[in-house]
């Protein structure tokens, strides 16, 4: 027992020829507030696919919360606590703001789908409680003008609060967010920051992120870890990674399209 | 069973599994390209075989013209339906596609049944194939000898054209991916139509033969050579244009072999197929030639 | 601190509020549908009311074929089997000794089937379990592949079943079928059933189970991220879409007293396809509309039939000018109206309400 709340070991996962995260050591205390930066075509989404459940690893361990965690369903790793968002917005695009919101809420329901058929109590008072808590969180996000328009039809910036506010309804110990600020103005970027703070110091919530605008990650993270070609090549405090010049030398070598590192890459 | 049985089913086999593979090649190329299972695939292979029937029978051509007249018009049926049908829907979602194509299937069939009626209509089998060749205790319909010699002749002039001539170098190239295709300075569309018009001969050819081995046409006659070529297709790893031969084959033998071997399972016969294809799908996805499962 | 603990009961959401008004308006709306049955029943003809049980067996079919396909988005190919199961368990169960003894001639049917039969309702009940439970065991393979791949899965399961109804002689009496199947549905048992699957699947897509299905249908990858598992939920509709097929095909059945493995080829399996895309993908209202517009319109027309003599008496699958044209309409709503005539919206007496409001004010 490591006290991690998100450990992973020699991390390592091959596509045919290429391998995309090379020994990979990464460990989250909980309450951190931990930032996953590198050129493109890192890894770094292949990480978050890799932590979640959605590509099984080569090699190496991974445990969440202690326990381990290769080779369960990205469903039961995401009751377990964990949630994420996408690089490429996943959301369902023609439920309404509020169902995307209500859908986190699904896995942890305690009736089975005879007593919400039937309309039981038990199942009319946790679809309340869903609706209650869906409604809060779109208060916490500020997209309670939206509930009823079809997700699809929002701006790129709401969509992409619209997918933390989906990932937090279902509860989550631990937040991955993939660029979550990626399309955003600078205010809504201001805002974003003060939404992922508010999270941990108020909701007590690990998280976790990637993104590109350093200026956002250097101000609001408290750890990073840099890869680069799938391997960790730094890790330390903002001011730490920054001084340091095999990160220099990454981010001025990386000359290389998007390539592994894009969602749709690792679907097939 | 001994030898002189066992050489016997082995050449019925030969035969089956070549006529699987000359259908199986339509649905694997257009799969390969579009990523559409060509539903009508099977049908399209039955007007083939009307053609043939109308051109050896009512006008009394020789049956290889009336074979390569109607692998001809099967071609442009297998164009029309594609510009007609399939082409709006390209930007569509697959599942679109797939149902459309299902559509087309069953427009064929039941004009099909409109037109020709419902009864079938009797095949003869031309002089050449209608021998019967016995060495010792075999004995062999010259059909069941010509067929797979001239599969693979018709086989081998497919390969040459796929690896050696600039569209068929196009086509294999499309079922890649569209730019390089479009680099090479050719139209997707007619790469495409190209390869409707091909897959359609070659399922008239199989079609034709497949009218003589049994020597009746009906309306319905496409279903099951279709359905079944397209798990061919799928058992040697769809997209794969050799696979789909080797799948075709595999098929006929099992086919064949299971009826052979275990005669109070031949009205089983039928559901082998699905049952391969579902085994298939789950102990290995990417079929026997191994490449990967698109999603 | 976990999020899910903070949870604590709220005021009711508008959208249950409107609950008590909306159950009575549906009653109201269920016993004037009664009194028209009744009336349907007393006062026109058997060649009407024989159509009426039709369109609403179909009706239900096409809600419960809509929920894995159109709610779900797994589409799938395979109804045909589930129907042609539900109508052999429940005819196998009804017929009287007697009658078994007399159809099978080729082969006896096996022993315990021939020696009893039990009435109709434990008999429905029995076979839309037994093809719940075959869907639920086919579920195992076919949910491993997706898109086109699981239509063709589907399909094969569907011609396995067809092929096994024709072969396994001792049991269905092979391509022989069944006769002298208790003519027993009436408008009460096929418009109860209607109802029922109504009841049971309107209420499940409008409850966190509809919500996670339809997020599988528009993102599996990332309803599976948010704590959905998209096998299992697959499983549900896949399973709950059989029973209700099972039970209609036993009500099918005896509704057209005789069966044969003929009737459950790909043909039937089409006419609910056809029925699904026209009313709409995913629109559960849409269904219901289509599948009597298709019950209705089939025997309209007919008229095109008549010259080419191809009339078939009671089910429409039977080939003909009719089925080209209605291949002509799933293709050209393909084309030109790919989302049916409904698209994926469904009918809620506010929307009633809002449309009758509209109409007053301007009057």
């Amino acid at each position: 027992m490591s006290g991690l709340l998100l450990q992973a070991t020699d991390l390592t996962v091959r596509f045919g020829g290429l391998t995309a995260v090379d020994a990979v050591r990464i460990g989250i205390p909980p309450g951190q507030l931990a930032g996953l930066i590198g050129p493109n075509g890192a890894g770094k989404t292949t990480c978050f696919n890799l932590f979640t459940g959605r590509i099984r690893p080569s090699g190496g361990k991974l445990e969440f919360a202690g326990r381990p965690i290769v080779g369960l369903r990205p469903s039961r790793i995401n009751q377990m606590g964990m949630a994420r968002t996408f690089q490429n917005i996943r959301l369902f695009g023609e439920l309404s703001v509020l169902e995307n919101v209500l859908v986190g809420f699904h896995g942890g329901l305690k009736s089975n789908f005879l007593s919400a058929i039937l309309r039981l109590p038990g199942y009319v008072a946790q679809e309340r409680r869903m609706h209650r808590r869906a409604g809060e969180i779109l208060e916490l996000v500020g997209l309670t003008r939206l509930r009823d328009e079809p997700a699809g039809s929002l701006a790129y910036g709401q969509q992409r609060l619209l997918e933390i506010a989906r990932a937090l309804a279902t509860g989550p110990r631990l937040l991955l967010l993939d660029e979550p600020a990626a399309g955003m103005n600078p205010q809504e970027t201001a805002g974003l920051a003060s939404l992922v703070r508010r999270l941990r110091d108020e909701l007590g919530i690990t998280v976790l992120l990637i993104e590109h605008d350093m200026r956002f990650v250097m101000k609001l993270c408290e750890h990073l870890t840099v890869l680069d070609h799938g391997r960790v090549i730094a890790r330390g405090t903002p001011q730490q990674v920054q001084s340091d010049p095999a990160v220099i030398q990454a981010y001025l070598g990386a000359g290389e399209p998007e390539g592994i590192d894009d969602d749709r890459a690792t679907d097939a | 069973m001994d030898a002189a049985q066992l050489t016997q089913q082995m050449i019925n086999g030969l035969t089956l599994g070549s006529l699987y593979a000359l259908i199986a090649i339509g649905y694997t190329m257009v799969y390969g390209i579009l990523r559409l299972i060509n539903f009508a695939h099977g049908d399209v292979l039955m007007v083939g075989c009307y053609f043939a029937w109308f051109g050896a029978v009512q006008f009394g051509l020789p049956w290889w013209v009336a074979l390569m007249g109607s692998m001809a018009l099967t071609a442009a049926l297998g164009v029309l339906i594609d510009q007609g049908a399939y082409r709006p829907l390209r930007r569509a979602p697959r599942i679109s596609a797939l149902i459309t194509a299902i559509g087309v299937s069953f427009f064929l069939e039941n004009l099909g049944l409109v037109v020709f009626g419902s009864r079938p209509k009797a095949f003869a089998r031309p002089e050449i194939f209608n021998h019967i060749y016995q060495w010792g205790e075999v004995r062999v319909l010259s059909l069941s000898i010509w067929v797979p010699i001239l599969t693979a002749v018709i086989l081998a002039g497919l390969l040459l054209f796929i690896h050696r001539t600039r569209t068929g170098m196009a086509m294999r190239a499309l079922s890649r991916d569209l730019v390089t295709v479009q680099l090479m300075g050719i139209d997707p569309n007619r790469i495409v139509a190209a390869t409707f018009a091909l897959g359609s001969a070659l399922a008239a050819a199989g079609g034709v033969f497949w009218a003589m081995k049994y020597p009746q046409i009906n309306p319905l006659m496409g279903v099951l050579p279709g359905l079944k070529a397209f798990v061919a297709a799928v058992l040697g790893g769809i997209g794969n244009v050799t696979g789909a031969m080797l799948g075709g084959l595999l098929l006929g033998m099992t086919e064949i072999m299971l009826v052979a071997l275990l005669p109070e399972l031949a009205g089983y016969r039928d559901a082998l197929a699905f049952i391969l294809l579902i085994a298939i799908l789950i102990f290995r996805p990417s079929g026997i030639m191994g490449q990967e499962l698109p999603e | 601190m976990n999020l899910r603990d903070l949870l604590k009961p709220g005021p009711l959401p508008p959208a249950i509020q409107s609950r008590r008004r909306d159950t009575l308006l549906t009653i109201g709306a269920c016993v004037l549908t009664a009194v028209g049955l009744w009336l349907l029943q007393a006062h026109t003809s058997g060649y009407v009311v024989h159509m009426a049980c039709v369109g609403a067996l179909f009706a239900t079919l096409a809600v419960s074929y809509n929920l894995i396909n159109g709610v779900t988005g797994q589409f799938s190919l395979e109804p045909n089997a589930f129907v042609a199961c539900g109508a052999y368990v429940t005819a196998l169960l009804t017929l009287s000794p007697a009658e078994k003894e007399a159809s099978f001639i080729l082969e006896p049917l096996i022993w315990p089937l021939s020696a009893f039969s039990i009435p109709l309702l434990p008999a429905l009940v029995i076979a839309g379990l037994l093809t719940a439970l075959m869907a639920f065991f086919m579920g195992f393979p076919v949910f491993r592949v997706r898109g086109d791949y699981l239509a063709i899965v589907t399909l094969g399961f569907g011609e396995v079943i067809r092929v096994v109804a024709n072969n396994a002689q001792s049991v269905t009496n092979g391509p022989l079928g069944l006769k002298g199947i208790p003519h027993l549905t009436n408008l009460w048992w096929s418009w109860g059933l209607l109802a029922v699957c109504l009841f049971c699947i309107v209420r499940l897509v409008h409850s966190s189970y509809g919500r996670a299905l339809k997020a599988i249908r528009e993102d599996e990858t990332a309803a599976e991220a948010m704590g959905i598992n998209a096998f299992w939920h697959k499983m549900l509709a896949f399973t709950l879409s059989a029973f209700f097929e099972g039970v209609a095909g036993g009500l099918l059945a005896h509704l057209i007293t005789t069966i044969s493995p003929s009737l459950f080829t790909f043909f039937l399996t089409f006419n609910l396809l056809i029925i699904i895309v026209v009313g709409g993908l995913g629109s559960t209202t849409g269904a219901v509309l289509a599948a009597f517009l298709f019950t209705f319109g089939g025997e309209w027309l007919r008229v095109v039939e008549e010259p080419t003599r191809l009339l078939g008496w009671d089910i429409p699958g039977i080939p003909g000018m009719r089925m080209v044209i209605f291949s002509l309409i799933l293709v050209g709503v393909m084309i030109f109206l790919r989302r049916g005539i409904l698209g994926r919206h469904d009918f809620t007496w506010r929307w009633i309400i809002a449309v009758l409001g509209r109409g007053r004010t301007r009057s």
